[in-house]
């Protein structure tokens, strides 16, 4: 079997002082998509932004490409190949959306290779049909589901190689997110490695080839994801119940 | 014309030209508030410093050009008057480009209480240095022969200094810069979104580092650029003239609005006005003035005039 495209070993990460990862290990391998699935507070976007280089790590390994990412600073991860969509899309705001999408090539395009922006930013565009008409919008303007789109294609603009997104369908309407959901199935089709925090477990199965379930910052169970959504145990954990 | 129509024109001149000099050093505090969430003290001592700086290198500039005695030669002079405040601003550049990166960097995640030590402690290393480097006596760059030759202009029907006309024009070109770089170009848009969010920012592969450096430099820049300004023209350079400009500086970017370089325009000029009246009708309330104003403000539009708490805009 190959290399793992992004490798978690033994991740231990603390915010304000306070453990929150306790030993998480996962993998995703090329074109591979993989969910991590946890209720609030598991430590999903703990693990995520240790990825990315913004939580501190006290011990344990992230290898990306064979590379060690904790000797990297923050801002040459990007670089690296991982885009990121955070939690709250921490947009920029007072900007439009076409700039969001440009920002990240003005930064960090050369360093991948990225020669025409404009055909990035078109093509990001036409995965995200229904943002064409919003383009020169202010993004404080959006609906929710058109600032996670934003978030995403902000995250595609350095063409990454592994596309991180964290909780993209939360607090979206039902319609908005079956949309979504086709939209993450495109960029998959695109040979991108996806890694997604979820915290609703029933909506991973039609992304994901794999899913691991964290709670309080362990990784406690891994495998075929629609066997784990169906999962008695799995359930009660994520309502707050369960060992 | 009226006696006290003139005084309201001079004095109205005198608070604009004043309030244009106030917005190049407000712009660099507002920026570094707004980029960097630090409240620089030491601001003051950075446009002083331009003054010292301008003293030194304009008697060098001005020993090559002839005197302004024609429209050519006021012409010339003008612009390497001119080129020499750049250069002296420039030379704050590196300058704030070294006090952020080795005394402020490390206190970024620290308590404000830190931030306003270090702050303050560079205020007074850095009159030390300009007492060491140009002594405690007060200096006047236009003891340079050709300064005082520069002729005054007509404006609304008062005869006005020529140069402080300049320094208006000067204001603008800096405000009209400073609006098109945040708005227009990369890097401004790059600063923009790190003020935004820094993680963010870093997520995309903005180096914060480098970012908060050309931010205070940025900032020194132009507040050397105002004292080097004030310099020049009708003021002297002296140890203590950091103190108003950074107190009624406060004033403007809370008048304006944190972070709002619309805001600290538009703040300059009403506070610059202000003073400038009241130095004339009484002149015990100068700093008190603005002040008042500035609660007035306050209680209508608690965010300033142009409030985005911290965004620059």
């Amino acid at each position: 079997m190959s290399d793992p495209l992004l490798a978690v070993s033994d991740l231990h990460a603390e915010v304000e002082g306070f453990e929150v990862t306790h030993g998480v290990d996962l993998e995703v391998r090329g074109g591979e998509a993989v969910a991590l699935v946890g209720r609030n507070g598991a430590g999903k976007t703990s693990t995520f932004r240790s990825i990315m280089g913004l939580t501190p790590v006290t011990s344990g390994s992230i290898r990306f490409n064979g590379e060690e990412l904790l000797d990297l600073r923050p801002e040459v991860i990007p670089r690296r190949g991982i885009g990121y969509q955070p939690e709250n899309r921490d947009l920029f705001t007072g900007m439009t959306v076409e700039e969001n999408f440009r920002l990240p090539i003005w930064t960090s395009g050369e360093s991948r290779g990225i020669e025409d922006e404009d055909a990035v930013v078109e093509d990001i565009f036409e995965l995200f049909g229904e943002l064409d008409h919003r383009r020169d919008a202010e993004v404080q303007n959006l609906s929710g589901g058109q600032g996670k789109m934003t978030a995403i294609g902000r995250a595609l603009a350095l063409e990454p190689d592994l596309l991180i997104l964290d909780e993209p369908l939360e607090g979206l309407a039902p319609v908005v997110v079956e949309n979504l959901k086709s939209y993450i199935r495109e960029i998959i089709d695109r040979d991108i490695s996806v890694l997604i925090a979820e915290s609703n477990a029933s909506h991973v199965p039609e992304i994901v080839d794999r899913m691991y379930v964290i709670e309080r910052g362990e990784i406690v169970d891994s495998g075929d994801p629609e066997v784990l959504a169906e999962d008695e145990q799995i359930q009660l954990l994520m309502q707050g119940g369960g060992e | 014309m009226y006696p006290v129509i003139d005084s309201f024109a001079v004095h109205t001149l005198n608070g604009l030209w004043y309030g244009f000099i106030l917005f190049m050093i407000a712009s660099g505090l507002t920026i570094i508030f707004g980029v960097l969430g630090i409240l620089n003290l030491a601001h003051g001592e950075l446009y002083a410093l331009g003054a010292f700086v301008v003293f030194s290198v304009v008697g060098y500039a001005t020993g090559f050009v002839a005197s302004p005695d024609d429209p050519v030669s006021a012409v010339i002079f003008g612009v390497v008057v001119l080129i020499a405040a750049l250069v002296a601003a420039a030379i704050l550049l590196p300058v704030g480009a070294f006090i952020e990166a080795v005394f402020v960097r490390p206190i970024y995640e620290r308590d404000e209480v830190y931030q306003l030590l270090l702050t303050y402690a560079l205020l007074l290393i850095f009159i030390d240095v300009m007492k060491f480097g140009w002594g405690t006596s007060p200096l006047d760059a236009g003891t340079y022969g050709g300064l005082n030759q520069i002729p005054t202009t007509e404006v609304v029907g008062v005869s006005y200094p020529s140069y402080n006309i300049i320094a208006m024009i000067v204001g603008v070109a800096v405000f009209a810069w400073l609006v098109w770089f945040f708005d227009q170009s990369k890097t401004g848009r790059i600063i923009r979104a790190t003020a935004i969010n820094r993680d963010m920012a870093t997520a995309i592969g903005v180096s914060t580092d480098r970012t908060f450096t050309l931010v205070f430099a940025m900032g020194a820049f132009f507040a050397g650029f105002g004292g080097a300004m004030v310099s020049i023209g009708p003021q002297t350079a002296f140890l203590e003239m950091g103190l108003d400009p950074l107190v009624l500086s406060f004033v403007v970017i809370v008048v304006g609005g944190l972070g709002s370089l619309k805001g600290a325009f538009v703040g300059a000029l009403l506070v610059g006005v202000i003073s400038r009246w009241a130095i004339w009708l009484y002149p015990a309330v100068e700093l008190a003035a603005p002040f008042a104003v500035m609660l007035l403000i306050l209680l209508v539009k608690p965010e300033g005039l142009f409030g985005t708490w911290g965004e620059i805009e």
